[in-house]
């Protein structure tokens, strides 16, 4: 599914040169649910940016169902992104002016179909999150937790061979996140891989492997699996 | 002393023969805490003897009588005191992970990061074990203690994470000492 090997990425600072990654060698299985866990800077949102095509590694090699995302145009990650990889963001990125329907619809209305096209999967979507009498809702009639399960919808529009998801409880109150988790867990047990990022241990337990990140660097790789008791 | 309230609680509901209680006593906080016929039967004979508690004979065939057990008036509002009243100390601090860190070496601050590190990753297990729990429960829609029993499960979840946020600090606190040093 997702695989980096060796990966690096290096930030340029003026004169000075961060190394926010430093060798990451990861597989990530289709069906996995995967936290990623570690202090503030150790590199989370780098390696979940380097995932998700949103930046490119300065080292190594990272790889989506065997397709590079390294070494490509920026149109042709810009299009591997929009079809293959839903990401949900700690603060929503939702726009304002448009409807929860229209938002979720966004990354087909973008690759050029016609929103009549799309609005039924959008609706259905809303549905399956909760949401169905939302649709029409624009973003300031929403709560946080709701305005959340919009963009977990909007990830999943275009059937994401992977969703990834930074810190995306980070703005809600414990219960509010719980719900989120318990959908992120169900969307997982129907066969969507996730890779989300969080500093937050009871959000990690949800998943069924967790790796730590140092420095840059992995740390542990704990598989909790649903195997073990 | 909570067993003694545990029990008063179930007798509330019910009158119960002492395997009835057990069985209760079981179903509710079961999953969190054990007890023996031993520790039950021991609790019931002091209830008994405080008039919290009093019990019935019930002859059975070829079988000697049976104690039926039910919480008197007195114990009904012993009961209900104790329900409202506010717990005055808090949890005590006695884990065996302290005292290890108190007899750490430490002039070898590896050791005690390694083993900070093997908690953690404990705790992270333990949490995922309790979440699992927690997914399961959603599904039991019939069982009456699903609502307690995932609060239950909530309250390992906020202390084990307590935990890993507290062995966090300690392994910046250590790593920051170090440093200093250095
Ligand atoms: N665009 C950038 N330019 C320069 N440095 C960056 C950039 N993005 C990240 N960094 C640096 O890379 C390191 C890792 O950052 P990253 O955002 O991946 O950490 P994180 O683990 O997600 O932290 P947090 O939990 O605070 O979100 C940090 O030192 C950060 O300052
Ligand atoms: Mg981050």
């Amino acid at each position: 599914m997702i695989e980096l090997r060796h990966a690096g990425k290096k930030f340029r600072q003026g004169t000075r040169q961060i190394q926010a990654l430093r060798d990451v060698t990861l597989v990530i299985k289709k069906g996995e649910f995967l936290s990623i866990m570690g202090p503030s800077g150790s590199g989370k949102s780098t390696l979940l940016n380097l995932m998700g095509g949103l930046d490119q590694p300065t080292e190594g090699e990272v790889f989506l169902d065997g397709r590079p995302l390294h070494g490509i145009t920026d149109n042709e990650v810009t299009l591997l992104r929009r079809r293959h990889i839903g990401y949900v963001f700690q603060f929503f990125n939702l726009l304002p002016l448009l409807t929860a329907a229209e938002n979720v619809g966004l990354p087909l209305l973008l690759d050029g179909l016609p929103f009549s096209q799309v609005k039924p999967r959008a609706c259905a979507l809303l549905r399956q999150v909760g949401l169905a009498e939302r649709t029409e809702h624009r973003p300031d009639q929403l709560s946080g937790g709701e305005m959340q399960r919009v963009a977990i919808a909007r990830a999943l529009i275009a059937n994401p061979a992977v969703l990834l998801a930074d810190e995306p409880t980070g703005n809600l109150d414990s219960h509010t996140s719980e719900e989120i988790f318990l959908l992120l867990k169900s969307l997982n047990n129907q066969g969507q891989t996730i890779v989300m990022v969080t500093h937050d241990p009871k959000a990690a337990a949800y998943g069924s492997r967790i790796v730590t990140l140092k420095d840059g660097a992995p740390a542990q790789d704990i598989s909790i699996g649903e195997h073990e008791s | 002393m909570s067993i003694k309230y545990a029990i008063l609680g179930i007798l509330a509901k019910k009158d119960l023969h002492g395997y009835e209680l057990k069985a209760g006593f079981d179903a509710t906080i079961g999953e969190f805490w054990s007890l023996n016929f031993g520790q039950i039967y021991s609790t019931l004979d002091r209830l008994e003897k405080d008039g919290l508690v009093t019990h019935d004979r019930q002859s059975q065939d070829k079988r000697p009588d049976r104690k039926i057990f039910s919480i008197t008036a007195e114990g009904r509002t012993e009961l209900t005191q104790w329900l409202s009243a506010p717990i005055a100390r808090v949890r005590a601090l006695r884990d065996e992970f302290f005292i290890k860190l108190v007899f750490m070496d430490k002039d070898n601050p590896a050791a005690v990061l390694a083993l900070i590190e093997k908690q953690k990753t404990l705790h992270l297990k333990h949490m995922n074990k309790l979440t699992r729990r927690k997914i399961a429960l959603k599904t039991e829609a019939d069982n009456p203690d699903a609502l307690t029993t995932e609060l239950l499960v909530d309250v390992g979840l906020f202390h084990a994470e307590a935990d890993i946020k507290w062995l966090t600090h300690c392994e910046i606190k250590i790593k920051a000492a170090l440093g200093g040093k250095e």
